[in-house]
């Protein structure tokens, strides 16, 4: 039997007490063990940006994170980011501009640029293509993921 | 013009919201109690005989419930269709290329089930592989299914008109070679199935599949089940291209080992399994002869095709069926040769991929459009409407042709890019390229069928409730065919609630592919709103005492025209119906065509029965750095027509995401062999666009209002897929001479050749 560590961890704004096995992923941990289905996986190789999340402010591909490196952090998914029953202005923006397809990439989209934006409020359209380069989308060829991002610096000023 | 209410209205996809807040349930965030997980035990050689598959260990370790090899599985071959049958969906005599399916297991975790592969011992007898499909047609090559002579799965020969005397009256004549590079579909979701066997027998299975109906025809074939007892549920989809048509081997073994082990299983792949295991783009090589006027009039075309099958058929033969089509009947040309041949390697095998064969023909035929016009020294937009199709037109290979905006569509084009003045001001390794196209805008009915089935239905309490077999992929059907609904009721698309891709509670819809759900499903939608309607008026008309012509529809209540006031709501005329009169609200819509007609030949496909071609025009500008060769896509214009747009919107992000798959199978994406393996089979080595690699895209909408098509609406999704390639190809050689015969257009073959100028 492989020796699970125990952590404490907050997503979402919860508290969770657990117990995982070292070898697991944040991805995994997300998706399999708190039922956070909305993390994506499209590679599990850190080269989709699918499982995009927020660590302690700093966006990370959750596939490549180990979840015991969850201890003592925060973690921030798609569904932790509506403001009660409304959506985040990044989520509208991506409703209202088109760009959700099929919407697989489209959680770590908003949350990448979630964490933009935290971090930069007024980005330029190379800052955009910069910090969305490590999400892959193969829908809608990027163009109205572009406006949803400008829209959504509109609303936040 | 009439007055649409809902129909051609920019409305964002209804199914977004559910998407961004994360709960949008795809299938591999299905969980069920009990459930085993899968892994398929897969060929590490491209061709070899099995002599023994021992299991006995895999059995024995703990958290393995089920172990799967051909003998479980009953013996019957599947393929698109009966005629092609070559796959099981566990091999039993050979295996045809590395990731051919040999067994499987379900176990209570993944890395379970990964163990126990390793604890498979498979006995092989490796076979001399063929990996060049000019080769495998060789006698004394390597033969991989026992019956078929030199590996060609399917020949087509076609003629029309004359083409000798077609040559022998042209001034120019032209012959040259095009080949174009295995393209993986890569949708960002997976493969995914989750099956479960009932006590009673019955199969449910919720699986990522773009044709739900279809699949179950093919799963009752393939696993000898009474359709009957299977039901396919498709919960929302991360893309397909066509990636996700094909009847899996993995989702019968899937069923399988459900049925073995008694509990639920799921299987899903890793980003590996999908590259070494699903569909794609099929190879293709193309000799191309032209005759030409000096005015510019093709007199006479022929092409010879060989296109690279891999070691299974899929959609094979009609992806060659449809290069012959889309390559006869782009232009108006009189005499026409095609001769293709469809053969089987040791690799991967193709399958539908956006555009269908089309996208091959069209970079070879409108590269060689390009070259034409540099011999007669003319423009190559006044070449190309020298030839365009005219509406109403039967084509030499027999396609009726409805309505067609290839006219405008290059007129537009052409000035929305500028182009007259930028050839005028062209600068050094700047260049412009164009290039057109004709697809289906609805499917066809080339196989017998073309059906989609749509179900309305008033409650008592007034709601509206649309049903459809067709899948919502992410390209937005779900809106654009509850728009449709919609305006036929005079009522906000939100009112209406959807169910969708559910074998049990739907009428059945070949599926989405074929561009062919927004004409197809759109017609039956259309077709069984109308009926409640009339049901709805007909109601209303004696409660009112009016003519139903008098009447009028708005926010679900029924209105005499100009007396405000006297009305009657949906859901009072529904309880009347339902209680009083006992009758039910519902209308059925079914749309299976268009008339074949009898000059219609299966096996060339001449007298192709689309319900309606589409055409477009993509005009490409990039830059080229001298140093490395590498080619930047500045601007992009692409017109489309597409009948109506019924959501300029959603229209829109089709058109954007096909040119970007579009301009990745001309530059950068190619899925590379070395004896049969592929070599690159992640996002890493495999490079498809990234968010920097993207230009700004023009979309042009051209409505040409099809006479057959709902609203006049054609369909778009392959479409602009179709002619990218080319556009990028001919704007290269317009900035520094170097033209591309063979894709991707690597910055090494461009280096190359600037160096040879
Ligand atoms: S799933 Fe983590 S980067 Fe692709
Ligand atoms: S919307 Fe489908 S991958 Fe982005």
């Amino acid at each position: 039997m492989v020796k699970k560590h125990q952590i404490r961890t907050t997503v979402n704004g919860e508290e969770y007490d657990l117990l995982v096995d070292p070898k697991k992923t944040l991805l995994q941990l997300l998706r399999e063990n708190l039922d956070l289905t909305g993390t994506k996986e499209g590679c599990d190789e850190g080269e989709c940006g699918a499982c995009s999340v927020i660590l302690d402010g700093k966006v990370v591909n959750s596939c490549l994170v180990l979840a015991v490196e969850a201890d003592n952090a925060e973690v921030t998914t798609i569904e932790g980011i509506h403001r009660g029953e409304d959506l985040h202005p990044i989520q509208k923006s991506f409703v209202d501009s088109g760009a959700v397809q099929c919407g697989f990439c489209t959680p770590g989209m908003i949350l990448t640029t979630k964490a933009m934006l935290d971090e930069i409020p007024d980005p330029s359209e190379e800052d955009i293509k910069h910090y969305l380069e490590g999400n892959l989308c193969r829908c809608t060829g990027y163009s109205k993921i572009i406006d949803a991002v400008n829209l959504a610096i509109k609303h936040s000023k | 013009m009439e007055q649409h209410s809902a129909v051609g209205k920019r409305i964002p996809q209804r199914d977004a919201v559910d998407k961004v807040k994360g709960s949008a349930i795809f299938t591999n965030d299905i969980k069920l109690k009990g459930m085993l997980y899968c892994k398929i035990l897969r060929s590490p050689l491209p061709h070899s005989r099995i002599i023994n598959i021992d299991v006995s260990k895999a059995e024995k370790l703990i958290g393995v419930k089920a172990v799967l090899t051909y003998k479980d599985t009953p013996q019957v071959k599947f393929s698109i269709s009966p005629t092609w049958a070559d796959k099981l969906p566990l091999e039993s005599e050979k295996a045809r290329y590395i990731g051919d399916e040999i067994a499987a297991v379900a176990a209570v975790d993944e890395d379970t089930a990964q163990e126990a592969l390793d604890l498979i011992q498979v006995d092989f007898e490796e076979l001399p592989g063929v990996y060049d499909p000019v080769e495998a047609m060789k006698p004394g090559a390597p033969v991989i299914h026992d019956s078929v002579e030199n590996n060609i799965s399917k020949a087509i020969h076609m003629e029309c008109g004359n083409i000798e005397e077609g040559f022998a009256s042209g001034d120019l004549i032209l012959e040259d070679t095009f080949s174009t590079q295995a393209q993986s579909h890569c949708s960002l979701e997976t493969h995914c199935c989750v099956a479960i066997c009932e006590p009673n027998d019955e199969i449910k299975i919720w699986v990522n599949t773009q044709a739900p109906h279809a699949l179950r025809q093919k799963l009752s074939y393939a696993l000898n089940i009474d359709a009957s007892k299977i039901h396919v549920i498709t919960p929302y989809l991360g893309g397909g291209f066509g990636s996700k048509i094909d009847l899996e081997p993995a989702q019968a073994i899937c069923i399988l080992l459900s049925k073995k082990s008694g509990r639920p299983v799921r299987i899903s792949n890793t980003r590996k399994d999908q590259f070494i295991s699903t569909r794609i783009r099929h190879p293709t090589i193309s000799e191309l002869k032209f005759g030409v006027k000096r005015d510019g009039t093709i007199v006479a075309k022929q092409a010879r095709v060989v296109m690279d099958n891999g070691a299974y058929n899929s959609h094979g033969p009609a992806v060659l069926l449809y290069n012959n089509v889309m390559f006869s009947s782009l232009y108006r040309v009189e005499n026409i040769k095609y001769e293709g041949y469809l053969v089987y390697t040791n690799k991967n095998w193709g399958g539908a991929c956006r555009g269908y064969g089309d996208p091959q023909a069209t970079f070879a035929q409108e590269s060689m459009m390009d070259m034409i016009a540099e011999r007669l020294n003319m423009d190559p937009i006044d070449l190309r409407l020298k030839n365009a199709n005219n509406p109403n037109e039967i084509t030499a290979n027999k396609v009726r042709i409805t309505s067609c905006g290839l006219r405008e569509c290059l007129t537009q084009a052409k000035e929305a890019s500028n182009w007259a003045e930028k050839k005028e001001t062209k600068s050094k390794y700047r260049g412009l390229g164009i290039a057109s196209m004709i697809y289906t805008g609805g499917g066809s009915i080339g196989s017998g069928f073309n059906y989609s089935g749509a179900t309305m239905q008033i409650n008592a309490d007034g709601t509206i409730h649309l049903s459809v077999g067709a899948v919502d992929i992410g390209q937005g059907s779900n809106t654009i065919l509850t728009q449709m609904a919609a305006d036929v009721l005079a009522v906000d698309p939100e009112a209406i609630r959807l169910t969708t891709a559910d074998t049990d509670t739907t009428l059945p819809c070949m599926g989405t592919f074929g561009s062919r759900v927004t004409f197809c499903a759109g017609s039956a939608v259309f077709q069984a709103t109308n009926e409640v309607k009339n049901m709805l008026l007909e109601e209303a008309s004696e409660i009112l005492e009016a003519n139903m012509e008098d009447l009028e529809m708005k926010d679900k209540e029924i209105f005499v025209k100009g007396s405000l006031g006297v009305s009657v709501t949906f859901s009072e005329l529904a309880s009347r119906a339902h209680y009083k009169r006992k009758k039910t609200l519902i209308g059925h819509g079914y749309y299976n065509g268009p008339e074949v007609s009898d000059d219609f030949d299966p096996t060339s496909y001449v007298g192709y029965p689309s319900p309606a071609m589409v055409f477009a025009t993509h005009i490409a500008e990039v830059e080229i750095d001298p140093g490395t060769g590498k080619v930047d896509v500045i601007n992009f214009v692409a017109a489309h027509d597409l009948g109506r747009a019924i959501n300029p919107l959603l229209v829109e992000g089709q058109i954007e995401g096909a040119v970007a798959q579009g301009i990745g199978w001309a530059l950068t994406e190619d899925l590379k062999f070395e004896n049969g393996k592929i070599v690159n089979p992640n996002f890493h080595d495999y490079k498809i666009l990234t968010i920097k690699d993207v230009p700004k895209i023009t979309s042009i909408l051209v409505e040409t209002i099809d006479p057959n098509g709902p609203f006049g609406a054609k369909g778009i999704g392959e479409c602009a897929m179709v002619p990218t390639a080319p556009a990028i190809v001919n704007a290269i050689y317009d900035a520094i001479g170097v033209r591309i015969k063979d894709l991707p257009a690597t910055p090494e073959k461009i280096f190359d050749g600037l160096k040879k100028i």
